[in-house]
């Protein structure tokens, strides 16, 4: 089983309004990211885009649908459409939440909160096996944000996490966003919570924005807020050799403004990693 | 059953059912969280079925199309891992609400087939030249037994009203009921050329006779449906006419 290399380079997120910039022009990214789901599909224009950008760009494949927390088990139909994507584009990284979509029955189509227990734990574990060994690659797995905890829990999620990769031997993404609005959601302290998580197997960092609120939801529909940014700034100081993406699904700003906010993340790491050496 | 399961049940009725989420299983805090889920749901699924059937939104209306939207995800809740999929049966959603104004269920099978079609497998059509060398040597029985494969995403139905009307008035602006009713009932085909999903009228025995052809008829029994519908005279013409078009449009990937 091959393990996810690493890739510190600077990314966004590829989204519709943008596939004749990166068709037409060379846009300063490392990587791009796509989500998994829209391009399993069987021909057409997409797929021939996503074809053409991978000529000039490494691509991370990341999935909303995999649901490595349904208890049933997950959908070998949807496990084949992927491993088909992952041989055509050869990507960097394939990752996935730790969450869960769907039961046999019906489909949420939103990435649903665990309960934190050895239940949970030993079937999201199975599952990971069994998409690892089918795609014969190591994933990496999303903290995902949530808007609600169980009383059932019996570890934190970084516990649950550092767990799950050692049972696995998957690899994590690390979605600062999500930690922010998480901490506030569920009132913990995130650095706390990095001190717990196994940072040497996290490969990705995630960067959006969120909605504030009484309970923060995770819309990744405008710039990355001072909060992520500050703990950003902590994270990059504990990883090495890790990749850092842009997020913006919704509310998508032309591309010059997403990438001065890559630059701002570029500048953040640089700073952080400059201080930590003098 | 595991508990995972059946909180993971629980869970999901409480996402896609009609009714507000059940307290008895939930606490107070979990409600709140729980309502979040519940709207990025409706959000997500109904924001999926606008963008598939914006034609369709525009026929009925923005409120008349939302409510005819929660009603099919409450009838048919998503089950693919696709988001893509939640249109599926969505005509069949409109035939049933819409039954006064079939054209709502037509529009909404057109943009459903178009959004099928455009993400169908690559394939080449076969080109007239290349059919024509083929079949060259063809005695009348060859001719008889002629069998085609199509290309995937081909599909047909009988329409009652004029949809490419339709599909241009529905194009940016609401469109005023009653749309051009067809003189006489015809059918609709959507295939894709090259990367453009594209669709067109054809007369009944003509979706008859293709339909048979994709269902592994012989041309001959192709050429039958039309001999049944055109008068005897211009039966042969009809039919000759009819696989040229195919030809053309490129709907043939190869012969057998």
């Amino acid at each position: 089983m091959s393990k996810p290399i690493t890739f510190p380079g600077y990314g966004l997120g590829l989204r519709s309004p943008h596939y004749q910039n990166f068709l037409e022009h060379q846009v300063p990214v490392d990587f791009v990211e796509v989500i998994s789901e829209n391009f399993m599909i069987e021909g057409g224009k997409p797929l021939r885009i996503l074809e053409q950008v991978r000529q000039k760009h490494e691509v991370s494949l990341h999935g909303v649908s995999m649901s490595v927390g349904s208890a049933q088990g997950l959908d070998q139909g949807y496990l084949a459409r992927l491993r088909t994507l992952v041989t055509r584009i050869e990507p960097l990284w394939v990752s996935d939440h730790l969450c869960w979509t769907r039961t046999t029955a019906h489909n949420s189509h939103d990435l649903l909160p665990l309960p934190l227990t050895m239940e949970a734990l030993e079937i999201v574990c199975a599952n990971i096996h069994h998409a690892q060994e089918y795609l014969g690659r190591a994933m990496l797995f999303e903290n995902p944000s949530s808007y609600l905890s169980f009383p059932e829990d019996e570890m934190t999620e970084a516990r649950f996490l550092k767990e799950m990769v050692s049972r696995t031997g998957c690899y994590l993404l690390l979605d600062v966003n999500n930690l922010c609005v998480n901490a506030h959601n569920h009132n913990f302290d995130p650095l706390e919570y990095l001190e717990q998580l196994p940072l040497s197997r996290v490969r990705e960092i995630h960067l959006a924005g969120h909605t504030p609120g009484d309970i923060r939801i995770d819309t990744h529909d405008r710039p990355v807020c001072g909060e992520v940014w500050a703990l950003y700034e902590k994270v990059v100081n504990r990883v090495d050799g890790v990749g850092t993406l842009l997020e913006r699904d919704d509310a998508i700003p032309p591309l010059p403004e997403l990438l001065a906010e890559l630059d701002c993340a570029r500048d953040c790491a640089r700073k952080v990693k400059q201080e930590t050496a003098a | 059953m595991t508990s995972l399961a059946t909180m993971q049940n629980q869970m999901i009725a409480s996402l896609v059912g009609e009714d507000a989420i059940v307290s008895g299983y939930w606490s107070k805090q979990q409600q709140a969280g729980l309502a979040v889920y519940r709207n990025n749901y409706r959000t997500a699924t109904i924001e999926a079925l606008h963008n598939t059937f914006g034609r369709t939104c525009r026929l009925v209306g923005e409120a008349t199309f939302t409510r005819a939207a929660i009603h099919h995800l409450v009838q048919h809740p998503p089950h693919s891992w696709s988001l893509d999929h939640v249109g599926q049966d969505f005509c069949s959603t409109c035939a049933a609400l819409f039954q006064n104004d079939p054209e709502v269920s037509e529009l909404a099978w057109l943009e459903w087939a178009m959004h099928c079609a455009f993400t169908a497998p690559d394939v080449d059509a076969m080109q007239v030249t290349a059919f024509a060398e083929a079949t060259a040597s063809f005695e009348s029985d060859a001719w008889y037994e002629l069998r085609l494969r199509f290309t995937p995403e081909l599909t047909a139905r009988v329409v009652t009203h004029d949809l490419i009307a339709l599909w241009q008035q529905t194009a940016t602006a609401q469109a005023a009921l009653p749309v051009g009713k067809l003189s006489a009932s015809h059918s609709a085909i959507v295939w894709r050329e090259g990367e453009l999903p594209v669709f067109r009228l054809l007369d009944n025995y003509e979706a008859g006779a293709l339909q048979a052809m994709m269902g592994g008829a012989s041309y001959g029994d192709a050429c039958e449906i039309v001999l049944a519908a055109c008068p005897a005279d211009e039966a042969a013409a009809a039919a000759g006419t009819m696989l040229s078009r195919w030809l053309t449009d490129g709907l043939v990937v190869s012969i057998g």
